[in-house]
C-alpha cells in the first residue's frame, strides 16, 4: 500500500530516486503491500445511498441528543465516583428539600461531606419509585456559542482570560430543559429493600404515591481541549476536557402530598447515610434555596470562596489534577469552572466571566 | 430572529449538514466495513449504525465527522468480526455446501476459504494495524487514515508496514492450523 503520495515525501523520496539498494528494498515493501491489499480485496459493491438514508431517518435512536454518560478511563475513576457522588447529593438534596406546594430554587450554595456508603445508600433511591421523564433532556455539541445559545435558549458565559496553558480549542455543548417526575411506591422499596436483605425505616404517611417534578437546565458550556479526535470509536466515550465552564438555570423542584422537613426525615434514616453528611444537611440554615455542593471525603476539599459578591464553592487542590468552583450567581444561574486545572486557576477565571 | 425560529432553523442545518455527510461518506464508510466484514450487507448495516450513533451526540458540521465515522466503521466491523467467528465459520460451512452454481465451484470454494483465513487473521491484530489495514485497503488516503487514528501522517507508512506483517504471519498460522 505504498501508492499513495505520501508514502515517498521530501528527502526520502529524493534519497529513493538515487540509492538502488534502497529503490530495491521500497519495491519489495511495495509487493508485499500490493499482496496484502489483494488478500483483503472484496467484489465491488454498490450502495444505494438514497434508501439508506431513509433507513438511517426512520431509526428509533435516530434522534440526536439523547443524553449519554460519558465513559471515563480508569486513569480518571477517583474523578468517575466524585462525578457520582455529586449526582447522588443533587438528588438527595432535591428529594431533602422539596416542599409541598413551594418552589425549590437554590440562590446559594454549600459544601456537604459525602463518603462511599451515602453513594451507595442514596443510589438507591431510585428504586424507591419509579422515574417519567415529561421532557427528555437534548445535548448536543455546537460549533459556535451562537449555535449554542439557540439551541439551550441562554448565552454561554465568556471567559475574560484563561491560563496560557489551557488549549485554545473551544467546543460548546448545549442541552434543553429537562422535566422529570418521581413517584414514590411503597412496596416497590420495600420489595427492592428486601431482595437486598435490608430493612428500610416506615415510610411516613403521605410519601407512598407522592411525585416529586424536577426540572433542570437548560445549560450551556464551553469546553477547552482537543475534542476533535475522539479516543474511542464509541459515541459513548469522549476525552476529558481541560477546562469546562458551565452554566444551567437554577434547577427547581415541586412536589405533592409531603412536606419538606418529612422528605428530609425519611431520607436522612435510610440505612447508609453517614452522620457527616446527616448533621451537614440538617445544619443548613433555609434548605430551599440552597444547593449542596458534594464533596467526596476521600478525594476531594472543598473551601467556602466569594465570586463576584456570591457565595461559592471551591473544590480540589492546586496539583493542578483536578479543581473547580460552582457558585450561584446574581442573576441566579447555576454556574460551573472546572477541569485538570488548579483551584485557585479555575476560582480565577470564575472571577472574569 | 427568535430563539424558537432560530433553534428550528438550526435544526434544519444540522439536518441538512447531516444528508451531506451521509451522501459524501455512506460509500466510503461501508468500503471500510466490508474489508473487514468482506460481507455487503452486514457492511451496510454496520455504516448505518455508526452513522446513527454519530448523529446522536455530534454535529455533522464538526471538522472531525469523517475521521470519527472512518474510525468507528473499522472498529465497529472489527468488534463484530470477533464477536462472529462461530456464526461465520457456519455461513462458510452453509456456502461451501450449497455452493454457487454460477461459477467453478472448485474456484468459489477456494476464494471463499481463503477470504475467510483473512478475515480471521485480521480479527486477531490489534485494534490499530487492523483498522489501518481495513482504511487503507478501502482506499483511504494515508492523510485519512492518519486522522482517523489520531497519529502523525509520518507514522501511516511504517504503522501500514507492520500491520501487514502481522497479518501475513497470522494469515500462515491460520492456515497452518
Amino acid at each position: 500500500m505504498f501508492d499513495d503520495p505520501d508514502a515517498r515525501v521530501g528527502a526520502d523520496a529524493a534519497h529513493l530516486d538515487s540509492c538502488l539498494e534502497c529503490k530495491a528494498r521500497f519495491e519489495v515493501i511495495a509487493r508485499d503491500a500490493r499482496s496484502i491489499a489483494t488478500l483483503l480485496a472484496v467484489p465491488e459493491i454498490s450502495v444505494d445511498v438514497r434508501s439508506a438514508f431513509a433507513k438511517v431517518s426512520e431509526a428509533p435512536r435516530f434522534q440526536p441528543g439523547l443524553v449519554r454518560l460519558p465513559v471515563f478511563r480508569s486513569s480518571v475513576r477517583p474523578m468517575r465516583l466524585a462525578l457520582v457522588a455529586a449526582a447522588m447529593v443533587a438528588l438527595l438534596a432535591v428529594v431533602a428539600f422539596a416542599a409541598e406546594g413551594l418552589f425549590y430554587k437554590p440562590s446559594t450554595v454549600t459544601p456537604v461531606p459525602v463518603t462511599v456508603a451515602d453513594m451507595q445508600a442514596l443510589s438507591q433511591l431510585a428504586d424507591y419509585g419509579t422515574v417519567a421523564w415529561t421532557q427528555q433532556p437534548q445535548l448536543q455539541v455546537a460549533t459556535s456559542a451562537s449555535d449554542a445559545a439557540a439551541i439551550a435558549g441562554i448565552t454561554p458565559p465568556t471567559a475574560g482570560s484563561v491560563p496560557a496553558t489551557i488549549s485554545k480549542t473551544i467546543t460548546y455543548g448545549a442541552m434543553t430543559k429537562a422535566i422529570a417526575t418521581f413517584t414514590f411506591n411503597a412496596s416497590k422499596a420495600q420489595a427492592t429493600a428486601a431482595a437486598k436483605g435490608k430493612t428500610l425505616p416506615a415510610m411516613p404517611a403521605g410519601l407512598d404515591g407522592a411525585t416529586l417534578t424536577v426540572t433542570v437546565g437548560p445549560a450551556v458550556g464551553e469546553i477547552y481541549g482537543d475534542l476533535k479526535q475522539p479516543q474511542g470509536s464509541s459515541a459513548n466515550e469522549v476525552n476529558l476536557p481541560q477546562l469546562v465552564i458551565a452554566k444551567s438555570t437554577a434547577p427547581t423542584v415541586t412536589s405533592t402530598q409531603v412536606s419538606a422537613a418529612t422528605l428530609e426525615n425519611y431520607v436522612l434514616s435510610l440505612p447508609g447515610i453517614s452522620p457527616e453528611l446527616r448533621n451537614a444537611v440538617r445544619a443548613v440554615k433555609d434548605p430551599t434555596t440552597t444547593l449542596l455542593i458534594p464533596v467526596p471525603v476521600q478525594y476531594a476539599t472543598a473551601t467556602q470562596v466569594t465570586i463576584n459578591g456570591a457565595n461559592g464553592v471551591a473544590l480540589g487542590d492546586n496539583t493542578g489534577l483536578g479543581g473547580g468552583v460552582v457558585w450561584v450567581g446574581k442573576d441566579g444561574y447555576v454556574y460551573l469552572v472546572a477541569g485538570s486545572i488548579k483551584k485557585d486557576d479555575a476560582v480565577n477565571i470564575a472571577k472574569t466571566l | 430572529m427568535n430563539l424558537e425560529a432560530r433553534r428550528m432553523s438550526l435544526g434544519r442545518s444540522e439536518d441538512q449538514a447531516f444528508e451531506a455527510l451521509f451522501t459524501s461518506e455512506y460509500a466510503r464508510v461501508v468500503g471500510i466495513a466490508t474489508r473487514v466484514l468482506a460481507d455487503p450487507h452486514e457492511a451496510e448495516d454496520v455504516a448505518q449504525e455508526v452513522f446513527v450513533d454519530f448523529h446522536r451526540l455530534h454535529s455533522a458540521a464538526a471538522q472531525y465527522a469523517p475521521a470519527w465515522l472512518h474510525r468507528a466503521a473499522a472498529h465497529t466491523s472489527l468488534n463484530r468480526l470477533r464477536g462472529s467467528r462461530r456464526r461465520l465459520k457456519r455461513e462458510v460451512a452453509q456456502a461451501l455446501e450449497e455452493g454457487d452454481r454460477t461459477v467453478d465451484p472448485q474456484k468459489q470454494l477456494e476464494v471463499d476459504e481463503d477470504r475467510r483465513l483473512v478475515r480471521a487473521a485480521l480479527g486477531r491484530l490489534a485494534p490499530k494495524p487492523a483498522a489501518a489495514l481495513a482504511m487503507r485497503a478501502s482506499g483511504l488516503s494515508y492523510a485519512e487514515v492518519a486522522q482517523a487514528l489520531g497519529v502523525g501522517i509520518g507514522q501511516v507508512g511504517t504503522l501500514l508496514r507492520r500491520a501487514e506483517t502481522a497479518l501475513r504471519k497470522e494469515v500462515i498460522r491460520g492456515t497452518s492450523n
